[in-house]
């Protein structure tokens, strides 16, 4: 069993950022491995616990990224492909993927996993881009993932309940971070990964991007609120009052 | 002359109230470029959904019936929406965001070479092309964030629009459906319905959400009753879920749902960013929390300070005294 795994650095969401003249500013410099990303990376190491095979990490990103690569390995993934892009290329869901499928048209696999989507811009878009590039089968959102047979059984979280899909092989899944907890890299795994083999191919896009950010602005204000404390039938009493007679959302 | 084309999805028999919001707003901006507004129905009962169409000002309703489209199943969908855009040839498409299209639209601008915008929180039409206002970093932020191209894709958050009517005499295209099943190398074994009620969080007009102060079976006993007094759907935050005390349905936040309803009663829950994230464009907000300094009451219109099992049996009470009839 072959299972490849698209992955992505991204900057930490948790830590402190402002905007400085519509541009974003992180105050750390903390880059991460995309939390969905690394419950494809658990999904894939669970799928191999009583199984052979081997885990092919693909990741497309400047030079800094190759510490998310090493996260991942330590993991427990085999080995991986750096899509090297230079520290300014101007990327979008559409230029990136189409970058990781020429490379991938240049591998075999049974299962390919991404997340479901980034977390520092949720757009969950490259996975399907993707699918579509390579002509797979898919399933989004997995919240649970098992094999039968030579069939990969995806359940995933619809709009109105969860959906069982059976998907032939070589298929595509994208993951939610509700399909389990990544695990914690070992110190073994860590001392382990610096020997992985880690292949780095210069990529270049051969297009401008269609999408572009042109600035960042913040949320618009909430104005602020009351806070009451008090006997709960009186704090019943003021809030019912205020919704009903000054917010008028009850009727 | 340009065209914009509103996907109209179905659920439960009715097109989704979330995209008759993009259908009225798309014809606001058909109306303020010289455009047209063409929309497209997929459901084997699209033919008498059409006329739901034309109330909301569609000037041409495309639609297919084959029974293959009674239920969401990526492949069938995206060659039944690439037919229809290659027919239509719209500029735009714009699209209610939903499980069902976060399944096919990365795909979808593939196969339709088509720039994409996912999840924005409001558009507008710009020279060669769309511009967006997306919420990033958790929702911490906006991006404003342009597709250039001559077709885009974007896909509209629940709640950014109002639907108005504006009937329309449409014309009715029927577009056949060619897509082979015998192809599909993916099928639906089963799909497990949650069983927390019928409402859908992204239709109703308030939303009575539990996290981790909900306990029990008595306290999502409380929630439940709070959220049928007022005829709300039931949201979660994502431990609550875990928990298993609520469907995975229910979950709002980041990567849950994203709703923005009149008004959002948030009980237990502590706020997140993650949940925060799903939840802070909602009109009302309201906060039940035992620990005063929970960082919900800083997104909270009314924070109220208590025990949620002592608080929510008067407030259910209260409420319906003022309503003037308690829906089923």
């Amino acid at each position: 069993m072959k299972i490849a795994v698209c992955i992505k650095q991204v900057p930490d969401i948790t830590a402190p950022l402002h905007i400085q003249n519509g541009a974003l500013v992180f105050d750390t410099n903390r880059m991460v491995l995309n939390a969905y990303d690394a419950s494809a990376v658990e999904a894939a190491l669970v799928l191999l616990e009583n199984r052979e095979g081997s885990i092919h990490l693909f990741l497309l990103g400047p030079d800094r990224a190759k510490e998310t690569i090493r996260k991942a390995l330590a993991m427990g993934a085999h080995e991986a492909t750096h899509l090297l892009v230079p520290d300014d290329a101007a990327l979008d869901a559409y230029l990136s993927a189409s970058l990781l499928a020429e490379q991938l048209k240049q591998h075999t696999f049974d299962i390919l996993l991404c997340g479901k989507q980034s977390q520092d811009t949720d757009a969950g878009l490259t996975g399907t881009m993707l699918a579509e590039h390579l002509a797979l089968p898919y399933a989004t959102n997995a919240v649970g993932l098992t094999l039968e047979d030579d069939l990969v059984v995806a359940t995933r979280q619809g709009d109105a309940g969860q959906e069982i899909m059976a998907l032939e092989t070589p298929c595509l899944v994208t993951c939610s971070n509700d399909m389990n907890n990544p695990r914690i890299p070992s110190i073994k795994g860590i001392m382990q990964s610096k020997r992985k083999p880690v292949q780095t191919i210069s990529v270049t896009p051969d297009a401008t991007p269609s999408t572009q950010v042109m600035g960042y602005e913040p949320l618009p204000e909430r104005t602020p609120g009351v806070q009451w404390e008090g006997e709960p039938l009186e704090l019943a009493r003021r809030l019912v009052h205020h919704l009903n007679d000054e917010a008028r959302v009850l009727s | 002359m340009s065209k914009i084309l509103t996907y109209l999805a179905v659920q439960d028999g009715k097109i989704k109230r979330a995209s008759l919001e993009v259908l009225s707003h798309c014809r606001a901006l058909a109306q303020e470029h010289g455009w047209t507004v063409e929309s497209v129905l997929l459901h084997p009962d699209a033919r008498s959904l059409a006329t739901t169409a034309q109330q909301y000002g569609a000037e041409t309703v495309y639609y297919m019936d084959h029974p293959q489209l009674q239920a969401h199943l990526n492949a069938p969908f995206l060659a039944a929406l690439h037919a229809v855009i290659t027919h239509a040839n719209p500029h735009v498409v714009a699209f209610a965001s939903s499980e069902a299209v976060k399944d096919m639209l990365g795909a979808l601008a593939v196969r339709t070479q088509a720039a994409v915008l996912s999840d924005v929180a409001s558009f507008h039409i710009i020279a060669g092309g769309v511009e967006a206002k997306r919420p990033v970093m958790a929702s911490k932020l906006i991006a404003r964030t342009q597709a250039q191209g001559a077709r885009v894709l974007v896909s509209v958050r629940a709640g950014a629009y109002t639907a108005e009517e504006a009937p329309t005499e449409a014309a009715l295209v029927p577009l056949p459906f060619t897509f082979d099943v015998d192809t599909l190398k993916q099928q639906v074994r089963e799909v497990v319905q949650d069983a927390l009620g019928t409402l859908d969080l992204s239709e109703t007009q308030v939303v009575v959400a539990a996290g981790r102060g909900v306990k029990d079976e008595a306290g999502k006993a409380l929630v439940t009753q709070l959220a049928d007094t007022l005829g709300a759907a039931i949201g979660a935050s994502r431990a609550v879920v875990e928990s298993g005390l609520f469907p995975a349905s229910a979950q709002v936040g980041q990567t849950g749902k994203v709703v923005s309803p009149d008004l959002y009663i948030a009980v237990g829950i502590s706020g997140a960013i993650q949940h925060v994230a799903g939840m802070q464009n909602s009109r009302v907000i309201v906060a039940i929390n035992k620990d005063g300094d929970a960082p919900i009451f800083n997104y909270a219109t009314y924070g109220l300070v208590g025990d949620l099992y002592a608080v929510l049996p008067p407030l259910i009470n209260e409420i319906k005294q003022v309503l003037p009839t308690t829906p089923e």
